[in-house]
């Protein structure tokens, strides 16, 4: 470790730093809730800018050898996970206005970057747990609802119980390996031993819980309805993309043997066709959301059937293409009358005659998220699913493609809903959001690339 | 400008389009009309450039652009013209303009948005026809979904919905299975052959053990077989045909309907060689219950949208037996029949559609003796319905006629070789042609002959407009009928390039290129 090394490479969680102690200054010097909010975007544009700067670097260096190192793909991983945060701090303006929410959004992305550059179990678990805590306090700092409480409290519990899970996979496997590296993951996999075999389990479910994959999914409903439109934009999609990229890292170069691609297949296998059936009977919007983000983060785990040399590329693509266009969504959703109110489904109704440019934002993001082409959701699909498929697991590969096909009809209702239906009962008045507006112009820039030149994009992961 | 460039602006100027409806005030439709109307016709004009300009005597395809698109995955943009296509590009371009001046007057809502949508369709047709690349026909395949649902769903009519989600979702489901095999077979390119490609042209050299083939032919063709529909796998189309605005049946009767057959003609029989062979019975029979079966249950419609909609899978069972023949006039009658039924069911939709505007009922009950009020439109409806069952000198006549000759050619061997199944199966299908006589001609007498009947009387004969559509339509139609010979010219080294696919296995088609 030298002092060089350690400034140069955590230059993008230094920024996030800097974020947060010019923010709590702002704070104590009785700034208002514009200004924090302009230091947070700063921040993380420019912790987004030097990650991206270090992966054109091609800088490959451990500041801290065996617990933190980085490396291009880590900082691409990090500029992904970042770049989507822009858009969550701008949709933050509607709901909060004091410098809470970048605060503590900033404190989660710290632990996200660290998750995805740890290299030992202990900087993973740090990381884990930096990006998680806050989030428990912002799910309740919306609290416009009584069922926000309850659903904060249930996020904390399972979210403790993955914490706990996952630090008894970690002890069983330093108990058999004697190391807390990560590498020690990737042999385990391998090992026939029922003691590590256990804390391979411990430690996925752990994952599992974290991404809301089946059956380890039932808090993400209850959180995503009861939390605010950024935060669960924020957990829908730089959550899980860190928690699937931190997995990504945690197998490594293992391969997923047939015996064990079975394990590996089957719950993503039922969540995503759980996500996608359940997801057809709710009336919330961003309950509907939760299911879909169920449904989608078993194409993510599916991602690890893969071979490993296309698995992270298959991942961070797919995180990309999946996140910009849930915030997409969420940046265009109608505002106007209370929480609950807004947040129906029926409220889309008509939406076309009324804002037609949001409607076919939305449109355009529950097309690609069902993943119709062009559009950046099925390009991506179509990466997993062809890497699951040159890996020798052909009827995964095609169960999964047909458990995508029953998430068609319901992101097709949302579209139904707009254009084809009359006005839902109980519109009122919606006030402009320019920030908002922002936002969506900001994700439509990297949706234009992504269909126009998916190859271009594809070459840099 | 060179031709390949003139393709190229073919396939684009529907994008250009959308974004000029879109930046015409709403306010103003007839604006929205007339300028999608001119893009339309701009498009049609230099298609038919195109034609001319087309090489029958040059094998593969021509005016060729290829450019690296995904190199990591070897996906190309790649487009052309061939024997295969040529044609259904000219159908797919001389039906644009006529589906938008025939919705002049019905479409009174949200015209942007139906004009864009119109443009929207346009693409993702001529790019399914023109592309030379599995993933880029994938994209355009699937885009289809988006334009037809939104239109059917819109500006449909009461089971609108309904009818929408049930045509996007069946035909979904046969692509995913598509979208599965795709993968796999482009995969097994690369593993056997090192060839890193999603080219037809490479793709048609794969060589697959038989089993492999059998279940990545059932996959296309399960997802082709909804799209032309044969039945079983029909039942969406009544519906999509009845709820869909004048438009939407026409473009649907008219060219989408194709994508499914055309399918079978340029990827699941030459892809798959051997399991195309082995599953000949299995879609010859299935051809040949698509004729009869749709020409009984167009026999007993009193709803006139669902007698031309039942029709429309009769007439397309002619296709998959021409094709199913491997003979290269059967093949040849095959593609003209596709045009012909392209046009002359755009045609009667339209002419429903006309008449709906005007009586708001599709009950056959509510009419009678129309040619004593309506002479023109009495005349179109008898041309069109002439055409339809195929009498000579019209385009219908050409193409059921040459598809029957070849599967009857082909059987007549079969039966020399001593195997008679197919032999008796073409006859059959020859009781398709009287079946078909019979419901349009029984369906017309009820309609315009006999005791004058309508819902609300005086109704206006057709407007010069509309005359100048179906007049268009009608010429096209008889042009077919009376020279065959030019384009079927066009189409016919294509033709035996499909043959020799399917017979020898994709070994003698390294010149597809």
């Amino acid at each position: 470790m030298n002092a060089m090394s350690v400034i140069l490479a955590m230059l993008p969680e230094h920024a996030l730093l800097a974020g947060l102690c010019a923010l709590i200054l702002v704070e104590v010097a009785g700034g208002r809730g514009r200004t924090g909010l302009a230091v947070a975007f700063v921040a993380v544009a420019a912790a987004t800018c030097a990650a991206l700067a270090l992966w054109f670097g091609g800088y490959a260096v451990a500041p801290f050898r065996g617990h933190f190192s980085i490396s291009p793909q880590t900082e691409i991983a990090k500029a992904v996970i970042l770049a989507l945060a822009l858009p969550v701090l701008l949709l933050s303006r509607d709901e909060f206005r004091d410098a809470r929410f970048p605060l503590l959004l900033l404190s989660s992305l710290y632990g996200a970057c660290l998750l995805v550059s740890s290299d030992s179990f202990l900087t993973l678990f740090l990381g884990l747990e930096l990006m998680s805590l806050p989030v428990y306090v912002l799910v309740l700092l919306a609290l416009q609802r009584v069922e926000s409480a309850e659903a904060g409290l249930k996020y904390l519990i399972l979210g403790g119980a993955a914490t706990a899970t996952f630090l008894m996979g970690a002890s069983l496997l330093f108990g058999s390996s004697g190391t807390l590296s990560l590498a020690a993951f990737a042999d385990a996999l391998a090992s026939p031993s029922p003691m590590t075999q256990a804390a391979v389990a411990m430690i996925l479910c752990a994952f599992f819980l974290k991404a809301a994959v089946f059956p380890f999914h039932t808090w993400a409903p209850d959180a995503y309805e009861g939390a605010s439109v950024p935060v669960t934009a924020y957990m829908a999609t730089i959550i899980k993309a860190a928690v699937v990229l931190a997995v990504v890292r945690l197998f490594g170069k293992a391969e997923v043997t047939p015996q064990l691609a079975g394990l590996v297949a089957l719950l993503p296998l039922v969540s995503i066709a759980w996500g996608n059936v359940a997801a057809i009977r709710q009336t919330s919007f961003r309950r509907m959301i939760a299911y879909s983000s169920i449904a989608h983060a078993g194409y993510l785990f599916f991602a690890l059937l893969g071979a490993a040399g296309g698995r992270f590329q298959a991942v961070a693509f797919y995180v990309l293409a999946y996140g910009v266009m849930n915030l997409l969504a969420f940046s265009a959703l109608p505002t106007g009358g209370d929480d609950a109110a807004r947040d129906r489904i029926d409220n889309l109704k008509g939406l076309f005659r009324r804002r037609p440019f949001a409607a076919i934002v939305i449109g355009l993001a529950m097309l690609s998220l069902a993943g119709i082409p062009p559009l950046p959701g099925f390009v991506a699909k179509f990466l997993v699913f062809r890497n699951v498929m040159a890996a020798g697991h052909t009827w995964y590969a095609v169960l999964g493609l047909v458990g995508s096909y029953l998430g068609i009809y319901f992101y097709l209702r949302i579209i139904q809903y707009m254009f084809m239906s009359p006005d839902g009962a109980g519109v009122e008045d919606e006030r402009p959001r320019r920030l908002a507006f922002g936002a969506t112009l900001l994700c439509l820039v990297p949706v234009a690339l992504l269909v126009l030149f998916p190859g271009w994009i594809l070459g840099k992961f | 400008m060179s031709d390949a460039a003139i393709l190229n602006l073919v396939l684009w100027l529907p994008v250009a389009g959308m974004a000029l409806v879109w930046a015409l005030p709403e306010s103003r439709p007839d604006k929205v009309r007339w300028a999608t109307f001119w893009v339309m016709v701009l498009q049609f004009v230099l298609t038919v450039w195109l034609y001319l300009r087309f090489d029958a005597e040059q094998p593969g395809l021509q005016f060729a652009t290829r450019l690296p698109w995904i190199p990591d995955w070897g996906v190309s943009y790649l487009i052309g013209l061939d024997g295969f296509n040529v044609l259904l590009v000219l159908l797919t371009a001389f039906l644009g303009p006529l589906v938008v001046a025939g919705s002049f007057s019905a479409i009174t809502r949200e015209v942007k948005l139906f004009h864009a949508m119109v443009f929207l369709i346009q693409f993702a047709m001529l790019g399914t026809f023109v592309a030379q690349d599995l993933f880029l026909f994938y994209l355009f395949w699937e885009l289809m979904l988006v334009p037809m649902f939104l239109i059917i769903g819109i500006w449909g009519g009461e089971r609108r919905i309904y009818a929408t989600l049930k045509f996007v979702l069946y035909t979904a489901f046969g692509s995913i299975l598509m979208l599965a095999a795709m993968i796999y077979l482009v995969w097994t390119l690369k593993t056997t052959t090192g060839v890193n490609s999603f080219a037809f042209a490479d793709l048609y050299g794969v060589r697959l053990p038989v089993d492999a083939q059998t279940w990545l032919f059932a996959a296309f063709a399960l997802s082709f077989a909804i799209k032309v529909p044969v039945v079983p796998l029909h039942t969406w189309l009544p519906d999509a045909h009845v709820e869909a605005p004048t438009a939407g049946s026409a473009i649907l009767a008219g060219v989408l309907l194709k994508m499914g057959t055309y399918g079978f003609m340029k990827l699941g029989f030459p892809l798959f060689p051997e399991a195309a062979k082995l599953a000949t019975p299995v879609v010859m029979s299935l051809a040949v219950i698509s004729i009869v079966y749709g020409a009984c249950l167009a026999l007993v419609q009193t709803d006139i949208k669902k007698i031309i909609a039942y029709s429309s899978i009769s007439h397309l069972g002619y296709v998959m037996l021409g094709l199913a023949s491997l003979d290269l006039i059967g093949i040849q009658g095959a593609v003209i029949q596709m045009v012909s039924h392209g046009l002359t069911a755009a045609g009667l939709f339209m002419m429903i559609g006309m008449i709906y505007e005007r009586c708001h009922t599709r009950d056959l009950a509510a009419y009678g003796g129309l040619a004593k009020i309506l002479p023109l439109y009495s005349v179109f409806f008898m041309l069109l319905t002439l055409g339809a069952i195929g009498l000579p000198t019209t385009s219908g006549f050409t193409g059921e006629f040459l598809s029957l000759m070849g599967a009857f050619r082909a059987a007549w061997a079969a039966w020399e070789a001593g195997v008679s199944w197919p032999l008796w199966l073409v006859g059959l299908a020859v009781t398709g042609v009287v079946l078909g006589a019979l419901y349009m001609l029984w369906f017309a007498q009820r309609f315009l002959f006999g005791k004058l009947k309508a819902p609300h009387l005086p109704i206006v004969d057709l407007t010069a407009r509309e005359v100048a559509i179906l007049g268009a339509i009608v010429i096209a139609m008889f042009a077919l009928g009376l020279f065959p010979d030019e384009p079927m010219k066009k189409t016919e080294l294509a033709a035996r390039q499909y043959q020799q696919l399917v017979e020898t296995g994709g070994s003698a088609f390294a010149s597809v290129r």
